[in-house]
């Protein structure tokens, strides 16, 4: 059963097309990555499977009904533009935010404390949102968004602002949820972080889903021409008749093979010029297959 | 229901653990009482203290007049007298007056069958004070000269010009008749409503800076994830509302407090008896809630346009005039509190808050009039909130450019 789903969604301002017939689905303990350059219509989508806009045609379904406010108390949503009251108390503002998804005031605190200690911020817990900082507020959006612990899991961007230990422990934290059966769609830049997190991505472009489906099988469906070489000495090889495209890193270098292009011919070269550490045939990076799919047209 | 309950919650002890709110609790009556008794006391000392000449034929006028003039406690002026004065007296008199050793002089000529002819010569053309004191003391030894010269005693002539003082009292419509004051119904009107005025004005601004912090914190599209944006609208405006009543009750329990004590008792005597009736005591917060309820939901829906607070204030005079033209009709309802101008003003909602507290001073309209005028600020009420909700609705959305007219066209299409 999908815990979200759209079915040809379109939502148009004045003349610009924002989403145009989007569809995707999303299960219980997946996790799904929203992907697209600025202004491709992630963050319209989302707003739409929120309420704050609605669609123009097509329908959005939350835990496999028609899409109604009410459901919204089991969905967890940290936006983009985020903030919070800056002269409130940490705790006071999460609790503030429990008892409006339903929670009563000593449950809410209770989880409140619970989620701060998780997240290594129950320090602050008494401090005025403004004395803190940029990541620190992160975390307490972060902790306001699962406190009344959420089905599924919409974040925005959540990764943008964070330094890499808390955006590990944010890592981390997401998995966890997803071992425990939530739905979790994340909108990010960081294809990496897609790579290494997400079950499904859907790929957005001029607000049509350009790629979607499962890593794997989308991964799989590009073939293996990228080679990883690790060398000491000539680098005349990336300059061979097999070679697309390469960037050398100082004794690193990612090639792209041209199309039919013979790995063994190219480490037979490589190994004439040079001493090789590593010579490794990879799948396309999600980066790469994005820069491939959307083409010159990314502005971000 | 609950969430709204909640927002109002929150804004309500944000406000009022804020210092912003105690200072405003304590420091605005200050500043109101220091500005009333600054005026009063330094009205005591106008055209006081004046030294004046009075030259004329007529010995006995002259000194009728610098009897009246000495007479005027608060004048405190002094008076010389040349009389019969010659031309040269006045030459020289004219003189004192140029190098300021005179602040005037008053030259009186009377010719038997004709009416006498004065002229005041100031260096200040604008001292009003001192030249009506003079003008009353000069009349009123005219009028005693006449009299006297009439054949009447000067003892009745001093009693007939000096006039007697008028008791007023003002007849209820339930019966009851109480000692009144026009003068002290006037300040009591002027007051609540300049209370009424500036407290709906203050806190739908608060609403509007409020609507501007949380826009600029980005809080809104969190908060629109959990709550219905009209629940957000309706939570604020409940919520600074009730800092607003609170407020008043606290300066309403401490005036109380003040004019119980025995200080005011002894300040507050005589004529200057303030009697609140109960209609007032009931209407106060009732206006308070529907004039603060039509200007602050104005307010948020200009405020959601707005990016800054600057922004915002651009727009504040223009939010703030029907409070300038309500003041402006003062002496019209003061003139007449019954009059077509007074009860249209009372029936019109951005100005029937302050209009019906200065119309109620002078006498306490019907009560069908009440009801109109209630009704159509309800009215208005309605009619603004739904035009707010909508540019509410898109506006806290909106971020980094100012609103346009047609863009704000297309928001209140697209709601």
């Amino acid at each position: 059963m999908p815990v979200v789903e759209l079915a040809e969604v379109t939502k148009a301002y004045e003349s610009k097309v924002a989403v145009d017939h989007l569809a995707f689905s999303v299960e219980a303990g997946q996790m799904f990555g929203l992907l697209g350059p600025n202004g491709a219509g992630k963050t319209s989508s989302i707003r739409m499977m929120m309420g704050i806009t609605l669609p123009d045609s097509g329908s959005i379904r939350l835990f496999d009904r028609p899409f109604e406010r009410g459901s919204l108390k089991r969905v967890g949503y940290l936006p983009e533009e985020r903030g919070l009251y800056k002269k409130m108390k940490v705790l006071d503002q999460l609790v503030f935010f429990g008892q409006l998804h339903g929670l009563h005031a000593e449950d809410a605190h209770q989880r409140a404390t619970s989620w701060a200690r998780r997240l290594q911020i129950d320090d602050s817990l008494h401090k005025k949102t403004e004395e803190l900082s940029k990541g620190m507020q992160q975390k307490i959006q972060f902790i306001g968004t699962l406190l009344h612990d959420p089905a599924l899991i919409i974040m925005d961007e959540p990764f943008s602002g964070l330094d890499p230990v808390n955006a590990k422990l944010l890592e981390q934290t997401l998995l966890a949820l997803k071992d425990q059966g939530k739905a979790i769609i994340f909108s990010t830049h960081r294809m990496d972080q897609v790579e290494k997190l997400c079950d499904s991505i859907c790929l957005i472009h001029q607000g049509r889903a350009v790629l979607s489906g499962r890593m794997r099988e989308i991964k799989s469906r590009y073939e293996r021409n990228h080679v990883l070489v690790e060398f000491e000495g000539s680098d005349s090889f990336l300059r061979s008749s097999e070679v697309a495209e390469a960037k050398n890193f100082s004794g690193h270098a990612e090639i792209r093979l041209k199309p039919h292009g013979d790995a063994q011919k190219l480490l037979h070269e490589a190994s004439a010029a040079a001493t090789i550490y590593r010579f490794e045939l990879v799948e396309p990076s999600l980066e790469e297959i994005f820069i491939q799919t959307v083409g010159g047209k990314v502005d971000a | 229901m609950h969430s709204i309950l909640l927002i109002a919650r929150r804004e309500y002890l944000e406000q009022v653990r804020g210092r912003a709110f105690k200072m405003t609790t304590i420091g605005l009556p200050a500043v109101f009482a220091l500005i009333v008794g600054v005026s009063y006391l330094s009205s005591l000392g106008l055209g006081a203290n004046r030294r004046v000449a009075v030259a004329s034929n007529d010995p006995a006028l002259a000194e009728q007049i610098r009897h009246n003039l000495l007479g005027d406690k608060q004048a405190k002026a002094t008076v010389i007298v040349a009389a019969p004065a010659t031309p040269q007296d006045r030459a020289l008199l004219l003189s004192k007056v140029e190098d300021g050793t005179l602040d005037g002089l008053l030259s009186v000529e009377t010719t038997p069958g004709k009416q006498p002819a004065a002229t005041y010569t100031s260096q200040s053309a604008g001292d009003f004070i001192t030249t009506g004191r003079i003008r009353s003391a000069l009349n009123h030894a005219l009028l005693d000269e006449r009299l006297t010269t009439g054949g009447m005693n000067q003892v009745a002539a001093d009693a007939l010009v000096e006039g007697i003082s008028i008791t007023t009292y003002q007849a209820h419509k339930d019966g009851t008749v109480v000692r009144s004051s026009a003068e002290a119904s006037f300040w009591k009107g002027y007051i609540m409503a300049i209370l009424l005025s500036m407290t709906t004005m203050i806190y739908g601004m608060n609403v509007a800076r409020s609507i501007i912090q949380e826009k600029t914190s980005r809080i809104f599209e969190v908060m629109l994830s959990i709550a219905r944006p009209a629940d957000l609208l309706a939570g604020k405006l409940i919520g600074v509302g009730a800092v607003g009543l609170t407020q008043i009750a606290i300066w309403l329990v401490a005036a109380a407090a003040i004019l119980v004590s025995p200080f005011a008792s002894a300040v507050l005597t005589g004529d200057f008896t303030v009697h609140i009736s109960w209609a007032e005591a009931v209407l106060f917060p009732v206006y308070f809630v529907l004039g603060y309820l039509l200007y602050s939901s104005l307010f948020a829906g200009l405020a959601a346009t707005c990016e800054t607070e600057q922004e915002l204030q651009m727009y504040t005079p223009l939010a703030a005039a029907p409070t300038w033209l309500s003041f402006a009709l003062i002496l019209v309802v003061i003139n007449d509190s019954n009059s077509i101008w007074s009860v249209a003003a009372s029936f019109f909602p951005p100005t029937a808050p302050v209009i019906m507290f200065l119309r109620m001073a002078a006498e306490i309209p019907p009560a069908w009039q009440f009801a109109v005028s209630i009704g159509l600020l309800a009215l208005s009420i309605w009619g603004v909130l739904w035009f707010s909700a909508r540019l509410y609705r898109i506006g806290i959305l909106m971020y980094g450019k100012r609103a346009t007219l047609p863009e704000l066209l297309r928001w209140l299409r697209y709601s």
